[in-house]
């Protein structure tokens, strides 16, 4: 009896053991860092508030010399050469941001636009000296006339990455007279809602933004976007940077969508930046993919969204398949619900987007051209609006117009709506498919399939996260000359991005009957959806790969190599399986970096490597004011 | 006897219903789940998530229910709407869950803001669970949908998938550890404290402390990387088949998928797996013996002039196998859950990885599957246990 109860609570203690390791492992992941934060380019403007807190500017930081001295005093290179060792100089040297514009993007200023403060120690100390610190004969550290040392609380994450170049940075700022203090905060701190950056709870703070083919910006420099207790937090704008000629150039930037127009002001909000230095841009992270040597055609590039834009020109010598190799299995290909990287890759084999987007720019790819204000194929019409409309307000939130709501008239500018009608600006768009494009089946897509797409994409039964893109959208009318539609969207929608194409391509002929509740489980949707693109999809062995063969009915040129794989591996084994043959790719989300073992491999001619600059960056914002 | 195993029976029963309790309790309140990271995503243009979104996703996946209904619609698929009784509704307007929490900033004691459920902005009622998705309960044989690894399509579906590659990697793994791991123990204790014995247990003790990832990678350099770039033969450094033919130099041309290939395939985690379990077993078999060798009624058969191998093989042997039942009894569990790190290190397609990966993509009802038959299988390997005692041991009575 007793050895009958011993055994009941040690099967207790085996299933507590399972339970805490289960617990233990779901766990882990919530502890490591959201490696980026993104950009919030939305439109949005704070209500004016009377700021009570946050007046007193920094008593270091505050001083515009401390900030050209730490900037000079800051070695960009060598902290690249802390975490990217293995690049070239010239690689490494790719990377070095100037403003909060990656170098390679098209609203960039351009080096003689900006003010760049190339690593200069002499010049900091003199920097320092003129703002009254002054290092002490013999002392590390400098002192101000009250002999307070010049010392800054450094915070950012725990993460390696930054544990590696803030250590090199503090070394450099010691070199200056500067103490500085680190602290690596865990990253739901320092990321916290109520917490680290939201609550501007830091002098010096590092991490990292992610660049995207609309610089955005707004949230982060504009006057009216610093977060404040009297706004409740409201805005990304931390530093407190306020400078009336950038916020009102970062708002024209948003308010307009003539690019030329866009990049002149961004152009002015990058000189102020640079001047002021609310925050020290430092690099951009890369983005590492391997292959084999013998691959041809693999041509990755910076500010790019898929890597695999141009798979049909992928091939491997001697070879009939080309394998890429995942170490996450798409969870579904229906991406309106799972829009995993991986499972955005594996879609554009078979289903290649309407426009590519290289460089941090597009361009059209299925589409006969990106319907722009300049090229006529988008009007942007004044409309009359009454009450009871659904329109875009100031605040970029789709409402019911009526007497209260702010919205921005035809003229640019905030208005309140009392009654009547207001003039609006409403965004008209043409998009037409490129003539040709055909099922994987011989069934050749037409308007059927991007109204099928529209439906439901805006269905709220087809599980999609997000309805805005439906919400802002007024009306669509579908082409019946050609595969294509015109876009109408809600007044005061005035998106930036309104050239690129809005609805997906769904096959009607197929899927045309099947309830929207049904797509995400129905197998045709989520395993086995058919092609329109250079490949099409043959077979998917769970946890093991997913076989593609060319697809004769391609509207492009045939793809080189007929077999495409994706062949799912682990972390631990990737390496292994691209130098002993058994895959061909080693993709960015794969490498975390350029290693030793790659860069032998390549030196002996085993493989390729490709390293891009990314368009996250790491950078160091600076705290203007104390509370 | 049937009295013991009927008593056995309701025990793993009560057992395997109390682990399901708590392992999904505990899941609930782990960190993170499908709507970790949702507020930080783009708020773009192009994307932005509402309130409404919000409570649309979390009922997608039955956040918004209370605790104890989702474990029982988990469990037995129930309740899906109010009690009918004679084309009559009953506590159809029983709360069962809140759809619009109302969450709030409050200073915690610690002097810090954090941000709370205080109320409910939007109550889901019994009558609203009326034709929504969900699994026919775990007893039935449903686990459900993925949340994530294969996003709303059946548990079941995944775990077949994973299986058949486990069984096939520890199967092989567990038969020929036994085949070499028992003679070589029973040997080294015959032969105590002989050149063989030491070697073997030097080995042995290697083989205990090697971890398997080092092990792993040290193979896999060996005998696939390093033979294949100086023209040798060599064997696959992973997966489970090929995707195209190879030729490898004195063994030949193989097709991808072929048995040939897929036997390749297994070598590398099968010899570590089993060199690392062998080195184990054997020790303990080896222990085991030297225990009975020593006893009594050993003595006395070999004074009765039996042959020594009769000797070890009858009288020694079966008594010291008697403690390695129990470990060999829950290898049926290890059956299922596969092998984590050398799954992971041959990018072999078994359970061990759906396992972590279903933990740390926050995949609850896949991780539930796995524990839950987990628990079944522990508890059942424990009562084979038992009864293997009265087999091996005449001594032991199950009452």
């Amino acid at each position: 009896m007793l050895r009958n109860r011993l055994f009941f609570v040690l099967g207790l203690l085996v299933i507590a053991s399972m339970v805490l390791s289960a617990c233990g492992g779901a766990a882990a992941p919530a502890a490591t860092e959201a490696p980026v934060a993104t950009e919030a380019p939305a439109a949005t403007e704070a209500p004016v508030v009377e700021q009570t807190s946050f007046t007193t500017p920094h008593p270091i930081l505050g001083d515009l010399k401390v900030r050209q001295a730490l900037s000079y005093c800051t070695n960009k290179a060598d902290l690249i050469k802390s975490v990217y060792p293995l690049l070239t100089e010239e690689e490494q040297a790719s990377l070095i941001m100037n403003t909060f514009i990656p170098r390679a993007h098209w609203a960039y200023a351009g080096d003689e636009n900006v003010t760049i403060y190339p690593f200069d120690v002499e010049k900091g100390k003199a920097l320092l000296d003129e703002a009254g610190w002054t290092l002490p004969e013999g002392a590390t550290f400098r002192v101000n006339a009250a002999g307070d040392e010049l010392a800054l609380k450094f915070t950012t994450t725990t993460a390696a990455f930054r544990q590696t170049w803030a250590s090199i940075w503090e070394k450099q700022m010691a070199d200056c007279g500067v103490r500085v203090v680190r602290l690596h905060a865990p990253a739901s701190w320092w990321f916290g809602d109520t917490t680290g950056i939201a609550r501007r709870d830091y002098e010096l703070g590092a991490f990292a933004w992610v660049g995207q083919a609309d610089p955005g910006g707004q949230t982060l420099y504009a006057c009216d976007q610093i977060p404040l207790p009297e706004n409740g937090w409201e805005g990304q704008n931390a530093m407190g940077w306020c400078n009336e000629l950038a916020s009102s150039n970062i708002k024209l930037a948003n308010n307009t969508l003539v690019k030329d127009d866009r990049i002149a002001a961004y152009t002015i909000v990058q000189q102020e930046f640079t001047k002021d230095i609310p925050s020290i841009p430092l690099f951009n992270r890369t983005e590492t993919f391997a292959t084999a040597a013998d691959l041809t055609g693999f041509a990755p590039a910076p500010g790019q969204e898929y890597y695999n834009y141009n798979v049909q020109e992928w091939a491997k010598a001697g070879s009939d398949t080309v394998v890429l190799g995942f170490t996450q299995e798409p969870a579904s290909l229906f991406v309106l619900v799972e829009d995993a990287f991986v499972a955005n890759i594996a879609y554009q084999i078979i289903r290649p987007a309407q426009e590519i987007h290289l460089n941090y720019d597009f361009k059209a790819s299925l589409v006969k051209e990106l319907p722009t204000l300049e090229n006529g194929g988008t009007t942007n019409n004044d409309v009359e609006v009454s009450a009871g409309a659904m329109v875009v307000d100031s605040n970029g939130d789709v409402v019911e117009l009526a007497a209260g709501v702010s919205v921005i008239n035809a003229a640019g500018e905030t208005v309140e709506f009392t009654g009547g009608t207001v003039t609006m600006k409403q965004l008209v768009s043409r998009f037409e498919l490129v003539d040709g494009l055909t099922w994987e089946d011989g069934t050749p897509v037409s308007s059927a399939d991007l109204e099928l797409g529209y439906k439901i994409d805006c269905d709220p039964e087809s599980g999609a996260t997000s309805f805005i893109t439906c919400d802002k959208t007024a009306s669509v009318e579908f082409l019946t000359d050609a595969a294509g539609y015109v876009q109408t969207w809600i007044p005061g929608v005035q998106d930036p991005l309104y050239f690129v194409p809005v609805w997906r391509i769904y096959p009607a002929h197929q899927l045309g009957d099947l309830p929207a509740k049904d797509w995400a489980t129905d197998p045709r949707v989520a395993e086995t959806p058919l092609a329109y693109g250079p490949y099409k999809l043959v077979e998917w062995v769970k946890g093991e790969k997913l076989v593609f063969a060319a697809n004769e009915y391609w509207v492009g040129s045939a793809p080189v190599s007929p077999n495409f794989v994706i062949q799912i591996i682990t972390p631990e084994s990737a390496e292994g399986l691209l130098l002993g043959g058994e895959v061909d790719i080693l993709a960015s989300e794969t490498l975390a970096g350029l290693n030793e073992t790659l860069k032998a491999a390549e030196a002996e001619g085993k493989i390729k490597t490709f390293v891009e600059a990314g368009g996250t960056w790491e950078h160091i914002d600076v705290q203007l004011f104390i509370r | 006897m049937t009295a013991y195993l009927i008593r056995r029976v309701l025990q793993s029963i009560l057992v395997v219903f109390i682990s399901a309790i708590a392992t999904y309790v505990l899941l609930s309140f782990a960190p993170g789940g499908p709507m970790a990271g949702l507020r930080q995503i783009t708020q773009s243009g192009r994307f932005q998530i509402t309130e409404e979104d919000i409570a649309r996703i979390r009922a997608s996946f039955e956040l918004d229910l209370n605790l104890s209904i989702r474990f029982s619609r988990w469990l037995i698929g129930m309740p899906r709407g109010p009690v009918v009784i004679a084309g009559n509704e009953y506590f159809a307007d029983v709360a069962v869950g809140c759809r619009k929490p109302i969450e709030a900033e409050v200073l915690n004691s610690r002097g810090e803001y954090e941000i709370k459920i205080v109320g409910c902005k939007e109550t889901v009622y019994l009558k609203d669970l009326v034709g929504r998705r969900t699994s026919n309960g775990i007893l039935r044989g449903d686990f459900g949908l993925s949340w994530r690894i294969l996003r709303d399509r059946p548990v079941s579906d995944l775990i077949e998938s994973r299986l058949a590659k486990t069984l096939q990697l520890i199967g092989l793994e567990v038969m020929l550890s036994l085949l070499i791991g028992i003679p070589l123990g029973i040997y080294s204790a015959v032969r105590q404290y002989s050149k063989f014995d030491y070697i073997f247990t030097t080995l042995a003790f290697m083989g205990s402390a090697m971890p398997s990832f080092f092990f792993g990678l040290l193979l896999i350099l060996t005998f696939s990387i390093i033979p294949k770039g100086a023209g040798l033969p060599y064997i696959p450094a992973g997966l489970s088949e090929s995707v195209r033919d190879y030729t490898i130099p004195m063994i030949g041309d193989v097709v991808a998928g072929s048995a040939k290939d897929r036997i390749l395939h297994l070598i590398l985690p099968v010899t570590v797996l089993t060199l690392i379990n062998v080195a184990g077993w054997s020790r303990f078999i080896r222990a085991s013996m030297l225990d009975v060798l020593r006893q009594d009624y050993v003595r006395t058969a070999r004074a009765k002039g039996l042959r020594e191998i009769t000797v070890i093989m009858k009288h020694a042997l079966r008594n010291a196998l008697i403690p390695f039942v129990t470990i060999v009894v829950f290898t049926i569990p290890a059956l299922f859950s596969g092998a984590i790190i050398t799954e992971s290190i041959f990018a072999w397609p078994g359970m061990g990885r759906l396992y972590i990966l279903a933990l740390g993509d926050y995949d609850y009802p896949v991780a539930m599957a796995i524990f839950f038959i987990l628990a079944v299988l522990t508890v059942f390997a424990t009562l084979l246990r038992d009864i293997l005692y009265t087999i091996v041991d005449p001594r032991i009575r199950l009452n």
